[in-house]
């Protein structure tokens, strides 16, 4: 079977319990928004394919993690395979904008050496009338930590694509000009098949494993 | 339910040719691949009542007749309703559904119902006696257990069987209900994520997520180091369709504390991590080829089997299936969410080998939840067909406890090392340990205050120099009073220079006025000239007075000429008062002229002495200017150098400002290192003395308690080493790289063989297997 996307990025999200993490994620993979569904325990997983420029498609896998701290102890082992991340509070709710330092913490520390891109991401942005956190601050903290600033909602499918485009496209020209390499033996980026395509680390194995007997 | 009253007939009636030992058909059926021998359940959860071990299942067993027959019928029933799947699908543990009755399909047979009341009649009669049946007849108990409780007997028994009747916490269960937990607005989200789709929860006021938020609240302050877990809310939910609150509440409370379910809520989530491990040493041993496949694509355990253990499946499978599974759980423990477990993996195999990680998340997430809808029997038939063995899980459970053990030893001896030390010093120098602590003490602050004092010396001086200097500057500072002063006199110079320069310029224009004055003389301004004009004059004035005695010579002449004539001639008088008239008139004019030479002269000599003054006046203004120019000169030469010699000196005070400055500073640091590196010295002392007052505290507990449980641990330390030898462990090593950062598999070679590495808590444990 043919592989028809250019590279496979694994991203993970995270955030505080409730923030709305998993109908995000199914926002975008499933396309539709369940007002409620289980809590998640553990991690979930979900893919789903974009195209950020005619002709470049990025395979995305998204892990979907607990939010509750003790399950911490679980999800700490996803950050160390991810390039990317989904950064999520809730706007309604001050305590989950307070604590997206601590989150940030937490994968800063259990991801060395790699590091991962992050995204910050104000969700529930319709419920316009119960919120906590201004627009303002959230992308003065987004600059302070040099990531970008999106706000989301699912239910009403507002910047929901725009949110992963914009990471996989921020992603991709990390990729494209070295920043970001493939590794063996590191799932964060895949590079996926596509004849007359050539990508630095494959090349410099095929060159090796030339066999001239 | 009221049993009816003709079952003791029937008993009777129901045939007494059937032997017991011999195993009625219907049991055949019954896994007898169940091929371990071996099928105590997992002591850990139930202790004393059901440690006996058993062979085949009605062995040693006083069944009556009829209730091997019930059994029999029991499994004809459940393959018949295999075949009905329109059955099953409505055993739903719904507590609205309660009028449903067990059977609700609408091929019920005569047969089936029949079975259907004799099941609920041999229910409700080991519900009468279930003290009897839980010690006697425990394998047929268990045998029914798997078949499936009946829905109605679901509450009372799940209480029976987590011995939850009789609870002293159910008292509380009000009070509790008034008091606030630091949880409440945890669960209040979580509340309406749970069970969504199900009528008794659905709806944010529904009384189901009410008594749901009760439960978890009541728990959530009666155990306050658990307090709330997500997950644990889909275990209480099923209680509560079954039971009212205060009865799920009790139930609750004892399968967090008798199940090993606390351990796995706990916010360490450590006991999570340990059954992991223990469920993938299961996988490795039994279904391998799937194992290697799940670590070459890096498909982890706990993305798939966490919510297994913390849900008891309630969250990944449907409900029927789940409360089945559940109703074995209260019996049996987790080794039974082991066993569905593996026998999930176990049925899935082959589909799991040929896809990736994602697809493999998919058919996890999509697929198996609904494989096993029509027939949840096959499931747990499938799951005692898994070759569970307690006691390699326990093995393999006590491996870590021995790790866990040598690691504690390991500390122990060296502390108990430390002790000794500690304590030899202390022996050797009773009161000398304090003394030479304050000696030294007394020696390092002597010294660093002697440092200290140097610096302040060295200090001091440098300040008296630099005052010095100071007060040398002071008295130089005279000469700036001095330079002001001949600034000032240099300014009044100026000054005057300014107005001698100003008068010089009036002398000037007046001798220019002068000069031009002197110009309207005939002659020019020239001493020389006008000397010779004098001269001229002079000449002329001789010429005139020569002249003038001429004429006067001519005139007496004339005069005594005309006195001739006149006494010549009396009468000529007409004719000679002409030539007097003339001579008269000449007599005027000579008189004039020397009346006007007298004013010339005059007027000369004056001219001539003011041009004098003028010019004597001039030469000394003249050398008077020159004078004070050259003075002016001086003065300003003499400014030049004092001011030069000013900022020199400002510049020195400054240079000596600055330099004190620093010294000043550098003592000041000084001062604070070394104060820093006395508290330092201090807190060391502090933190040694509480180590070896922890030391001799921890030698003294392990001393006088934990001698015999060493004992009785190296014992079984020793057997089970055996034990991991035989079993074919090459050895268990804990990996000093414990952090999961840094824990590779791959890279982490303790063995030169296959190895496990596990997570437990922070520790990775590493076991070589061959």
């Amino acid at each position: 079977m043919e592989t028809i996307w250019l590279y496979q990025f694994r991203l993970i999200v995270i955030g505080d319990s409730t923030v709305g993490k998993s109908c995000l994620i199914r926002r975008f993979t499933e396309g539709r928004f369940a007002q409620v569904s289980d809590p998640t325990v553990g991690v979930d997983f979900f893919s789903r394919l974009v195209e950020i420029e005619p002709g470049k498609r990025i395979k995305l896998q998204i892990w979907d993690t607990a939010g509750q701290e003790r399950f911490r102890s679980i999800t700490r082992a996803y950050y160390r395979n991810s390039v990317g991340g989904l950064l999520l509070f809730d706007i309604t709710n001050r305590r989950s904008f307070q604590n997206v330092h601590n989150w940030l913490e937490e994968a800063r520390s259990h991801v060395q050496p790699h590091s991962i891109v992050f995204l910050l991401v104000g969700h529930k942005c319709d419920l316009e009338a119960q919120r906590q956190v201004t627009q303002h601050e959230a992308e003065k903290l987004a600059g302070a930590y040099g990531m970008r600033y999106v706000e989301t909602s699912a239910r009403d499918a507002i910047n929901v694509e725009k949110a992963f485009v914009d990471l996989t496209r921020e992603i991709f020209e990390l990729v494209r000009s070295g920043d970001i390499q493939i590794q063996d033996g590191w799932e964060g980026v895949k590079s996926g098949f596509v004849p007359n395509m050539v990508h630095s680390s494959e090349e410099v194995t095929k060159g090796s494993r030339q066999c001239f007997c | 339910m009221s049993i009816p009253s003709s079952s003791p007939e029937r008993e009777s009636s129901a045939g007494v040719q059937l032997e017991c030992p011999s195993s009625p058909p219907g049991l055949d059926a019954d896994p007898p691949s169940t091929g371990s021998p071996v099928l105590s359940p997992d002591s850990s959860s139930h202790d004393a009542v059901l440690s006996a071990p058993a062979a085949s299942p009605a062995d040693s067993e006083n069944l009556s007749p009829d209730e091997l027959e019930l059994l029999a019928k029991l499994e004809e029933q459940n393959r018949l309703l295999e075949a009905d799947s329109k059955s099953m699908r409505s055993m739903s543990g719904s507590r609205r559904n309660s009028g449903s009755s067990l059977v609700s399909s609408s091929s019920a047979s005569s047969n089936l119902s029949h079975l259907e009341e004799d099941t609920w009649i041999l229910w409700g009669r080991i519900v009468n006696e279930w003290e009897e049946w839980r010690r006697k007849k425990d394998k047929l108990l268990k045998e029914l257990i798997r078949k499936g409780i009946p829905h109605h007997f679901r509450a009372i028994v799940w209480q029976l069987l987590g011995n939850a009747t009789d609870m002293p916490v159910k008292n509380q269960y009000s009070e509790l209900l008034k008091m606030s937990s630091p949880c409440e607005k945890l669960i209040r989200r979580d509340i309406a994520r749970t069970y969504p789709e199900h009528e008794f929860f659905k709806g944010q006021d529904s009384l189901g997520q009410e008594v749901l938020f009760n439960v978890m609240k009541a728990y959530s302050l009666v155990d306050r180091e658990v307090g709330y877990c997500q997950g644990s809310a889909f275990i209480v939910g099923l209680l509560l369709m079954q039971m009212p609150e205060e009865e799920a509440f009790c139930v609750f409370v004892r399968l967090m504390q008798e199940y090993r379910l606390r351990e796995l809520f706990k916010p360490s989530m450590a006991e999570l991590g340990l059954c992991i491990y223990q469920f993938e040493y299961l996988l490795q041993e039994q279904l391998p080829e799937l194992n290697v496949h799940f670590r070459s694509q890096s498909f982890h355990t706990s993305m798939y089997a966490s919510s297994w253990f913390l849900t008891l499946f309630l969250t990944f499978l449907p409900l029927p299936v789940a409360t089945r599974i559940f109703d074995i759980f209260m019996y049996e423990g987790l080794e039974i969410i082991f066993r569905v477990g593996l026998a999930i993996l176990q049925y899935n195999q082959t589909d799991l080998i040929q896809l990736d990680m994602e697809g493999m998340s998919q058919h996890f997430q999509k697929v198996i939840p609904h494989q096993f809808d029509s027939c949840p029997d096959k499931l747990i038939l499938r799951a005692y067909q898994v070759k569970y063995n307690p006691k390699r899980m326990k093995n393999a459970y006590l491996h870590l406890l021995i790790l866990f053990v040598q690691r504690l030893r390991t500390e122990n001896r060296l502390l108990k090392q430390r002790i000794e030390t500690l304590e030899k010093v202390r022996e050797q120098l009773p009161g000398q340990v304090t003394r030479a602590q304050e000696a030294e003490e007394n020696y390092v602050i002597k010294r660093e205050l002697a440092v200290v004092r140097q610096q302040c010396n060295t200090a001091n001086e440098s300040l008296e120099k630099a005052q010095e200097t100071i007060r040398e500057l002071q008295q130089q500072t005279y000469t700036e009073q001095f330079v002001n002063n001949l600034q000032t006199q240099l300014e009044q110079s100026r000054l005057r220079e300014a107005e001698l320069l100003g008068a010089l310029k009036e002398m000037q224009d007046k001798v220019l006025d002068l000069e031009k004055r002197s110009s309207c003389l005939p002659d020019e301004n020239n001493m020389a000239a006008l000397q010779e004009e004098v001269k001229q004059m002079k000449l002329r004035e001789l010429e005139t007075l020569q002249s003038f005695r001429e004429m006067q010579d001519a005139v007496t002449d004339l005069n005594q000429r005309w006195q001739t004539c006149l006494s010549s001639r009396v009468g000529n008088i007409y004719s000679e008062s002409p030539k007097k008239n003339a001579m008269n008139e000449l007599q005027d004019k000579l008189m004039t002229v020397r009346l006007r030479e007298a004013q010339a002269q005059a007027e000369l000599r004056e001219v001539k002495l003011k041009n004098q003054i003028h010019s004597k006046l001039i030469g000394r203004h003249e050398q008077e200017r020159s004078a004070l120019q050259d003075r002016l000169q001086m003065l300003a030469n003499q400014n030049k150098a004092l001011q030069a010699q000013l900022n020199e000196m400002k510049r020195k005070q400054a240079e000596w400002d600055c330099k004190s400055k620093e010294e000043v500073m550098a003592v000041r640091l000084r001062e604070a290192d070394s104060m820093a590196v006395m508290a330092e010295l201090r807190q060391k002392i502090a933190e040694l003395e509480i180590q070896k007052e922890e030391g001799l505290i921890k030698g003294q507990l392990n001393h006088s308690d934990s001698r015999q449980y060493i004992t009785q641990l190296r014992d079984q330390i020793a057997e089970l080493k055996n034990e991991v030898r035989r079993l074919g462990f090459s050895g268990a090593e804990l990996c000093q790289e414990s952090d999961e950062m840094r824990h590779d598999r791959s890279d982490c070679r303790h063995f030169d063989s296959n190895q496990i590495c596990i997570r437990i808590g922070v520790t990775y444990i590493c076991i070589g297997r061959d």
